[in-house]
């Protein structure tokens, strides 16, 4: 199983904060970010991590300083996903995930912007 | 001849004819040789025919096969038996039988299929969410394949003021 973790920033402008070496989101995953009820406008990567996950097998994924994923594979398509942040496990969800598919996990950050962990299987 | 006239013949020798038609009549077979060839041949088949008819007897007797024909005119105009009601249970059973089979295929068929446009994709029953967060909600977006969970992470009292993104960067 092949995936791809993003960390996303969304804000209402268009363009990143100063200093911010954020890139544009892919097409494909800005697409979907549209269909679901988000109100930001804008959405930059931050930070990006290509892995692969073997069944039966747990890895750990850092998506940034202070956040990482846990990610264990089941049989099939089930994938168990757990966020740390900051040491503290926030969120543990175990969801079939087929080819193609985006698990999206998201929350507010100040002055009204957004964070986003989005977990899309490639293969 | 004429048709009406032959039959004039033949009501002439079964003495069906006035005194006047009759005298006419017999003064025509005595003028034409026809009407006399006609006259002697529906004798001839008269009298063969009488004799035929003298030698069919019933194989019963008048009174039996009569009582034959009356009883059999009484079963046919005899009126047609009325149904009597059938109980209250059995109509009930006739009715739910059919329901009760057309809903256990409706109950199977619910359970069995899937519903369209997600095969493959994530159902409730596969669906695992621990949330340490009270205020987290999930939507899915069955269409896109995509499942978004909204965290109330980072709670205000943890963000760091410079940071743009939150804890989370």
């Amino acid at each position: 199983m092949k995936l791809q973790a993003f960390l996303l920033w969304g804000t209402d402008d268009n363009k990143p904060p100063e200093g911010k070496a954020y890139k544009p989101v892919e097409p494909d995953v800005l697409l979907k970010l549209k269909d679901l009820p988000l109100k930001w406008t804008s959405w930059f990567e931050v930070n990006r991590k290509d892995f692969s996950l073997a069944q039966g097998e747990t890895k750990e994924v850092p998506i940034s300083e202070k956040c990482k994923l846990n990610l264990t594979r089941y049989v099939r398509h089930e994938v168990e996903v757990t966020l740390i942040g900051k040491g503290k496990e926030v969120m543990k969800r175990k969801q079939s995930l087929p080819k193609g598919e985006m698990l999206v996990l998201g929350g507010n950050a100040p002055n009204s912007t957004a964070w986003l962990v989005v977990l899309k299987r490639l293969e | 001849m004429d048709y009406n006239a032959q039959l004039k013949l033949q009501a002439f020798l079964d003495g069906e004819l006035s005194e006047a038609e009759a005298s006419e009549v017999a003064d025509l077979v005595a003028r034409d040789r026809e009407t006399a060839a006609l006259r002697e041949e529906l004798r001839n088949t008269g009298r063969a025919l009488a004799a035929f008819e003298g030698g069919i007897q019933l194989p019963e007797s008048r009174e039996f096969f009569w009582s034959k024909v009356q009883r059999e005119i009484q079963r046919l105009e005899a009126p047609a038996p009325k149904f009597a009601p059938a109980p209250l249970f059995a109509r009930w059973r006739r009715l739910l039988v059919p329901a009760s089979a057309f809903a256990l295929v409706f109950v199977a068929a619910v359970a069995l299929i899937q519903p369209v446009g997600q095969a493959g994709r994530t159902s409730a029953a596969d669906v695992e969410t621990a949330l340490a967060d009270a205020g987290a909600f999930t939507y899915r977006d069955y269409s896109a394949g995509t499942t978004l969970v909204w965290l109330t992470y980072p709670a205000d009292n943890e963000v760091a003021e410079s940071d743009e993104m939150g804890t989370v960067e």
